[in-house]
């Protein structure tokens, strides 16, 4: 991938470019299993944990793929994303590590803590009302006055190849631990993490990779199998705030339709008990979104029994209030 | 004399039988502290502590006849599990001794793993007494959670495996109940690095060792959240050994321990015990003895209470003043309430519950309180908010605690 802007769907070998690229940057997070916890399920249980990755969640990795490829003339402007949550930290985080500003458009009624998290790790955070104002042109602007460089979400070639390296990982780290999987499921939301994942283990374990949402929101299980993009109907809720994107995107379902064996989704009821087990069982905090694929694992949305199964983990970055409940199921 | 040869053989001993759990390089508790922080994570062990090293090391060290006739211990805790999981594996029967109180939860943790459990004695210490006792009388080992050099070169694996991973570190934290893991821990650092510092630490409810350097009788009692180190009387072996190599030990508060707990999850994204966090809590009560230093973490442990751990966070809240509980004095007139609401909200502060409690308070009649519970970004933003209704007529009292 030689433009930081280019449209194409990124292959194989740029995954392991952004392995290369996040190398002492980014954290390599460890595969955790609890054996106890096996015996109990039937089936042998792998967890990546996101949750421990700079920022507490995965998005470190694709913002940091491409603002560090931000050749230095262009630095100046800084880079801009929109975003309320784990993808404006690890935007803010990365741009921080390069010397570069951040600014991130919020709608003025994201939670405190989100913006103040993000204020923490460098970024600057402008409000925006949902209501009266767009965001798109708030960020055309910057991008236009200030020659910032916008950082989107996940339909970009050089986000989906730095969550990729999620893949990657797991690839090597199965093969220290002399596990096979059978499975790997992966969150989706706007589709970036899965894609990225799912075409790093394409070229390397070629196993079955599934994606996990919460039943409202199973807009990449409804696409797979219509073989189009369908979005979510108006109206859904979800706990899984970190997975409320309206449709798969087009770059990432482009990828995903042709990698992926299928989607899986879970009701918020078996989010938060999946919450419950990873504090109880694996010692690590998942936020909601990040739980769907522990959640479609444990509840057995695919048959496991005597199989073993990578799940990702994406994100720990949920209120202590939430917490409280997941504990409380 | 235990040293590092025990260490290493119970590591081979060890391989395949336990977890090299990983070890981490913190960013976030690194900046928090201003030290390069490294993790090792025994949380993440199996049975969720450091325990089922030691625990095996002793059985697997057993006579035929010895496995035959089964071992004893005494623990409501890490250790029943540690020495419960190995016996099943090893096919030795195991019978656990556990206070007359201990929570259904923890038997039946225990029992899933096949051990026999005898609820006696109204503590720890008195259901080790008895379970030595029926030892002695059926002719069964006591496995010891501590006082053994097989368990102590057994713990001693953790950090040999923590020093592997990290080399070149300047100091280790580590947690100390009866002493084992801490014992361990220096006999491996020694001979690793003379130069490498051990601090040991424990909570100021259960100051055992602090008092056996001190050369003071150990009074121990009351409740903590570090449960797992809640020990009266050290170790005759391990004591001599920390004192071999120890200048002191730290000790921290119950509000340390509990704040290191909550820090572990906001920040780091753990699950870890209280008796876990005890070495968090020394840096972050000490923050100039560690800055600057590549220092090592003994995460000790992860099996925490659900409700415990529901109550760590949110009284952490409160604490921070991310969530606020204020009483305010009304003047009992239409639309007042919704005045404080505006000015709240305009303030960006974010109403949880509303009580009103005008029929019920020994107030004046035209006067009325009303406690409102408001999420927060921090204490400033509570006192912001406060100021702002003092300003306009309201009196304002902070109900919560805040740091």
């Amino acid at each position: 991938m030689d433009s930081l802007n280019s449209s194409e769907p990124p292959v194989f070998a740029d995954v392991q470019d952004a392995a290369r690229q996040l190398l002492g940057w980014a954290r390599r997070t460890p595969l955790l299993e609890n054996t106890i916890l096996n015996d109990t399920l039937g089936f042998r249980l792998i967890v990546k944990p996101e949750c421990l990755q700079r920022t507490g969640s995965f998005k470190f990795r694709g913002a940091f793929n491409k603002i560090s490829r931000i050749p230095e003339d262009m630095r100046a402007g800084g880079v801009v994303a929109f975003s309320s949550g784990n993808h404006a930290q690890g935007v803010a985080a990365a741009a921080s590590l390069m010397g570069m500003k951040s600014t991130i458009i919020m709608p003025s009624d994201a939670p405190k803590a989100k913006i103040a998290n993000t204020k923490a790790l460098g970024g600057t955070v402008v409000l925006y009302d949902r209501k009266t104002e767009s965001r798109e042109e708030i960020g055309e602007r910057l991008q236009k006055e200030q020659g910032a460089v916008l950082v989107k979400p996940y339909d970009e070639p050089l986000i989906i190849a730095g969550q990729g390296t999620i893949g990657l990982e797991i690839a090597e780290q199965v093969a220290e631990i002399d596990a096979k999987p059978d499975a790997v499921i992966v969150p989706a939301g706007g589709g970036g993490l899965i894609s990225g994942t799912a075409l790093a283990i394409s070229g390397t374990l070629a196993c079955p990779v599934y994606s996990a949402e919460p039943e409202a929101y199973d807009d990449h299980k409804r696409s797979l199998e219509a073989g189009s993009r369908l979005p979510v109907p108006d109206g859904a809720e979800s706990i899984c705030d970190a997975l409320l994107a309206p449709i798969p995107g087009e770059l990432t379902f482009s990828l995903n339709s042709r990698l992926l064996a299928g989607g899986l989704s879970v009701s918020d009821d078996e989010v938060l008990m999946a919450m419950k087990t990873a504090m109880l069982s694996l010692k690590i905090v998942v936020e909601p979104g990040g739980a769907v694929a522990l959640a479609s694992a444990l509840t057995q949305k695919i048959d496991l029994r005597g199989k073993t199964v990578v799940v990702v983990c994406s994100g720990g970055n949920a209120d202590p209030e939430m917490l409280s409940r997941a504990l409380s199921m | 004399m235990i040293d590092i040869n025990d260490i290493n053989k119970a590591r081979e001993l060890l391989a395949g039988q336990v977890l090299h759990t990983p070890t981490i390089l913190s960013p976030a508790l690194s900046n928090l502290t201003g030290a390069e922080v490294y993790l090792k994570l025994e949380n993440q062990q199996v049975t969720g502590s450091f325990k089922v090293r030691g625990s095996y090391v002793r059985m697997s060290s057993l006579s035929e006849a010895e496995r035959g006739a089964g071992v004893i211990a005494a623990s409501a805790g890490n250790h029943a599990q540690g020495v419960g999981y190995h016996a099943q594996r090893l096919g030795i029967p195991a019978t656990i001794y556990m206070p007359a109180s201990t929570p259904f939860t923890k038997v039946a943790r225990t029992e899933a793993l096949g051990a026999t459990v005898i609820l006696e004695g109204e503590s720890v210490a008195e259901s080790r007494i008895l379970a030595m006792q029926a030892a002695e009388a059926e002719g069964k080992v006591f496995i010891h959670p501590y006082d053994d050099p097989h368990v102590i070169a057994g713990q001693g694996t953790a950090t040999a495996e923590l020093l592997e991973d990290v080399p070149d570190l300047d100091v280790i934290v580590v947690p100390i109940g009866g002493g084992g893991l801490a014992a361990g821990c220096c006999i491996a650092a020694v001979a690793h690095n003379p130069a490498l510092e051990v601090v040991g630490a424990q909570a100021d409810a259960y100051p055992s060792m602090y008092q056996a350097f001190k050369g003071e009788p150990p009074h121990g009692r009351g409740a903590t959240i570090a449960d797992g180190i809640a020990v009266k009387e050290p170790g005759e072996i391990t004591t001599p050994i920390l004192k071999a190599h120890m200048k002191g030990v730290t000790v921290v508060s119950e509000a340390d321990i509990e704040r290191a707990v909550q820090v572990f999850v906001d920040v780091q994204r753990l699950i870890v015990e209280g008796s876990g966090a005890v070495p968090l809590a020394v840096m972050l009560s000490e923050p100039k003895r560690f800055m600057g230093r590549k220092v090592g973490l003994m995460v000790s442990g992860g099996n925490i209470d659900s409700r415990l751990l529901s109550s760590v966070l949110m009284r952490g809240l409160v604490r921070d003043g991310r969530l606020a509980k204020l009483r305010i004095s009304l003047i009992d007139m239409p639309g007042a309430l919704a005045t404080v609401a505006g000015i709240i909200g305009d303030k960006g502060g974010n109403i949880v519950d509303v009580l009103h409690q005008r029929m019920f308070r020994d107030v004046p009649v035209k006067e009325a309180d009303v406690d409102i519970a408001i999420e927060t970004i921090d204490a400033d933003h509570v006192r912001e908010i406060m100021a702002a209704l003092e300003a306009a007529g309201f009196g304002t009292r902070l109900l919560s605690d805040m740091r």
